[in-house]
């Protein structure tokens, strides 16, 4: 079975979607944009359903995404962020900026200003793989109860209120199991976080 | 600058995951701009979205989607300069002096213009749009102003940017950032040295304690 396994992985290239936002950035390469899109936009579409969007603003957002990885390619730095990360952030981004579409000022423009000063300062001590390694398992060992938490937060986009209300506990139980979830996040990452 | 005072875990991770409103996020964005720290712990928690969506089941795009997409970047380059929107503020409705000198995430907003309110304080508005009864202000005292012993009825989340108070128990210095709920009384009195600017999200009102207080309370207006 592990080598039929092993045999299969073999056979089919990997998906690397560093590699990609590298041929984006160097040669404008469409082939590796429809790589990106074929696994990310379908995923940022269920992201968005769950945090209440409709299929249609969902897809629109996750075209959008996608089109924002296109022109931010050069931007890309694989040691800050691993692709997922960065394709999170422009999503998210692009998220909120919808929730308050009708104001004038921008959450992209916000957290780019947070990213901008960012680059003047050090590095952080761990490189984005390490960084990623360890919220892998941070998130695998986590209890269900905060697991649920956490991914109410950063995957259906839900505020702490609203979880607490949806859960039928109280706010404090919320913020103590994020609490809990960023403290065994920390035990691993060290200083990082 | 040294910092001391961090949002709490809770607080970053709402504002990495994009959930807290927009007035709270313009203070917590502000500190996160001035604490390399706190720029690390976003970097991680980027990365806990980022494992969530790679591992997320897909949701079909539909029909077309993709050569859609394709058409459209067709004719985009791929460019360097497309994130410095920040020199581009709506600020220029602001009237009074520049804001050059207030951190990236405040140069978005207009400002109003510096307004007393009464003991020696003076407040700026933030145009922040609101979702909520969330008010964005910045607050301005000169040295050994004292704002008096009160109470709020909602949250008060500050990021000092020059000069440092003090309350009871904390100095908060250039970059701190001090979450206080409607559980804490507290007062604060801005250190000798210079003027202490800070920016301000209030949620509700504040409720000002002791007789001098009462006495005080329709001349404070903040």
């Amino acid at each position: 079975m592990q080598d039929d396994g092993d045999a299969i992985a073999a056979r089919k290239p990997a998906f690397d979607p560093v590699q990609l936002i590298g041929a984006i950035a160097e040669r404008r390469d469409r082939s590796a944009f429809a790589a990106l899109f074929g696994f990310y936009a379908p995923r940022i579409k269920t992201m968005l359903m769950r945090a209440g969007e409709s299929a249609e603003a969902a897809e629109d957002i996750a075209q959008e995404t996608l089109l924002t990885i296109w022109r931010k390619a050069v931007q890309y730095d694989p040691a800050r962020a691993s692709a997922s990360a960065w394709v999170y952030a422009i999503a998210r981004n692009l998220r909120v900026d919808r929730l308050r579409r009708n104001q004038r000022a921008q959450a992209l423009a916000l957290y780019e200003a947070v990213e901008l000063d960012a680059t003047d300062g050090p590095d952080g001590p761990l490189d984005a793989a390490e960084i990623e390694r360890h919220v892998q398992a941070a998130l695998q060992q986590l209890p269900e109860e905060q697991a649920a938490v956490v991914r109410l937060s950063f995957f259906d986009g839900r505020a702490h209120g609203d979880i607490a209300e949806s859960l039928q506990l109280p706010l404090g139980t919320v913020k103590s199991r994020i609490r809990l979830a960023m403290g065994r996040l920390r035990s691993l990452l060290g200083d990082a976080l | 600058m040294t910092i001391t005072h961090h949002p709490s875990d809770e607080t970053l991770a709402a504002f990495a995951s994009g959930t807290l409103d927009a007035g709270r996020a313009v203070v917590v964005a502000t500190h996160v701009c001035l604490c390399p720290r706190c720029r690390h712990a976003m970097q991680a928690l980027e990365h806990i979205g980022g494992a969530l969506l790679e591992a997320a089941a897909p949701t079909a795009m539909s029909p077309g989607a993709l050569d859609r997409a394709v058409a459209q970047v067709a004719g985009v380059t791929p460019s360097e300069d497309l994130a410095p929107r920040v020199a581009t503020p709506a600020a220029s409705a602001s009237t009074e002096e520049p804001s050059d000198e207030l951190p990236s995430p405040l140069r978005h907003y207009a400002l109003g213009r510096w307004r007393r309110v009464g003991g020696g304080l003076l407040t700026r508005p933030v145009d922040v749009p609101h979702d909520g009864d969330v008010r964005v202000f910045l607050l301005k005292g000169g040295p050994g102003t004292r704002l008096l012993q009160h109470r709020h009825s909602g949250t008060e989340w500050t990021c000092v940017i020059h000069g440092a108070y003090r309350d009871e128990r904390r100095r908060y210095g250039p970059g701190d950032f001090d979450e206080v709920d409607e559980s804490i009384e507290h007062y604060q009195v801005v250190e000798d040295g210079g003027p202490c600017v800070a920016v301000v999200a209030m949620q509700g009102d504040i409720k000002l304690q002791g007789f001098i207080g009462r006495l005080l309370r329709p001349f404070i207006r903040i």
